[in-house]
């Protein structure tokens, strides 16, 4: 098998994509025979297993350090050099790869560690004043606002809130000290 | 870890009453009604999948009680990009129920 069939382009990028897919986003049946049949055909299995394996690594690495530009081409300098570890061409294009997709990467990351429900959506509706030529009550307006929540990897559960002006005002206070406690956090040297 | 945000806030605790039902399009659906809600601003460091989470996110904890008084506990998180469109969304709902 000639050196240069695990060496970096297009499918090497296609596999890092293809990880990155079933390592940090969930996808389900993303395999080593998939991906050695699609992207490696002349790659023997015994020697894409650990060209497979060192990539998946270099991934994980990378994003669970979350690492800057720097840090990044460091770490792949560091491993051209070492025994068994990646070419140049492989080393730009994971670099490249990891620049264009960090953000997704990190996004798909900070909601696989988070347990309790996320908010998945917000809608709402306010009604207006009503009568009943029966009753003397007049209804004053409501905001009724639906709240999609959800666990990572879970069904969205809605939840349907009535809420009159008083105590949309009431929320938005607390949303308000909310907002300085963040202003505060940000503010705060690391 | 979590930083402590402001105290804990009873100012929404009132007794739940019969519910008006919100309608959409000719069906009824079912409100509940906010009994309290709570918050809390934490800051995520790490994880056994991320050794470097590093973002701060605003925990929510309602106290809703449904059609029949009943009382249940809701919680969620939100990001701080989501917390600022959450924040705006509840001022628009401010100004349009002012109008109305």
């Amino acid at each position: 098998m000639a050196a240069g069939e695990l060496e970096g382009g297009k499918p090497l990028n296609e596999l890092l994509n293809a990880l990155a897919r079933g390592t940090f986003h969930g996808h389900p049946g993303i395999t080593e025979q998939l991906l050695r049949s699609q992207l490696y055909p002349e790659v023997p299995p015994e020697e894409f297993r650990p060209f497979l394996a060192k990539m998946r690594g270099i991934l994980k690495s990378i994003a669970s350090a979350d690492m800057d530009f720097n840090q990044l081409e460091a770490f792949l300098t560091a491993q051209t050099k070492k025994q068994g570890g990646i070419t140049s061409d492989q080393a730009a294009v994971i670099s490249k790869f990891w620049k264009s997709h960090k953000t997704k990467i990190r996004e798909s990351l900070m909601n696989q560690s988070r347990w309790n429900s996320g908010l998945r959506g917000l809608s709402w509706r306010v009604d207006g004043k009503s009568q009943s030529r029966h009753s003397a009550q007049i209804h004053t307006p409501v905001a009724i606002i639906e709240l999609e929540l959800g666990k990572y990897g879970q069904e969205s559960e809605f939840l349907r809130l009535e809420f009159d002006e008083v105590k949309v005002n009431q929320i938005l206070k607390m949303l308000s000290e909310v907002e300085d406690s963040i202003s505060t956090l940000i503010s705060q040297p690391n | 870890m979590a930083l402590e945000g402001a105290p804990r806030s009873p100012i929404l605790r009132q007794t739940p009453r019969c519910l008006p039902i919100a309608r959409q399009q000719g069906r009824r659906t079912p409100c509940s009604v906010l009994v309290d809600f709570q918050w809390k601003l934490g800051m995520a460091v790490s994880s056994d999948i991320c050794r470097s989470l590093k973002y701060p996110y605003v925990a929510v904890m309602l106290k809703v009680a449904d059609h029949s008084g009943q009382v249940k506990t809701k919680c969620f998180e939100m990001t701080i990009p989501q917390f600022q469109n959450f924040y705006r969304q509840f001022k628009e709902i401010a100004a349009v129920i002012e109008t109305v």
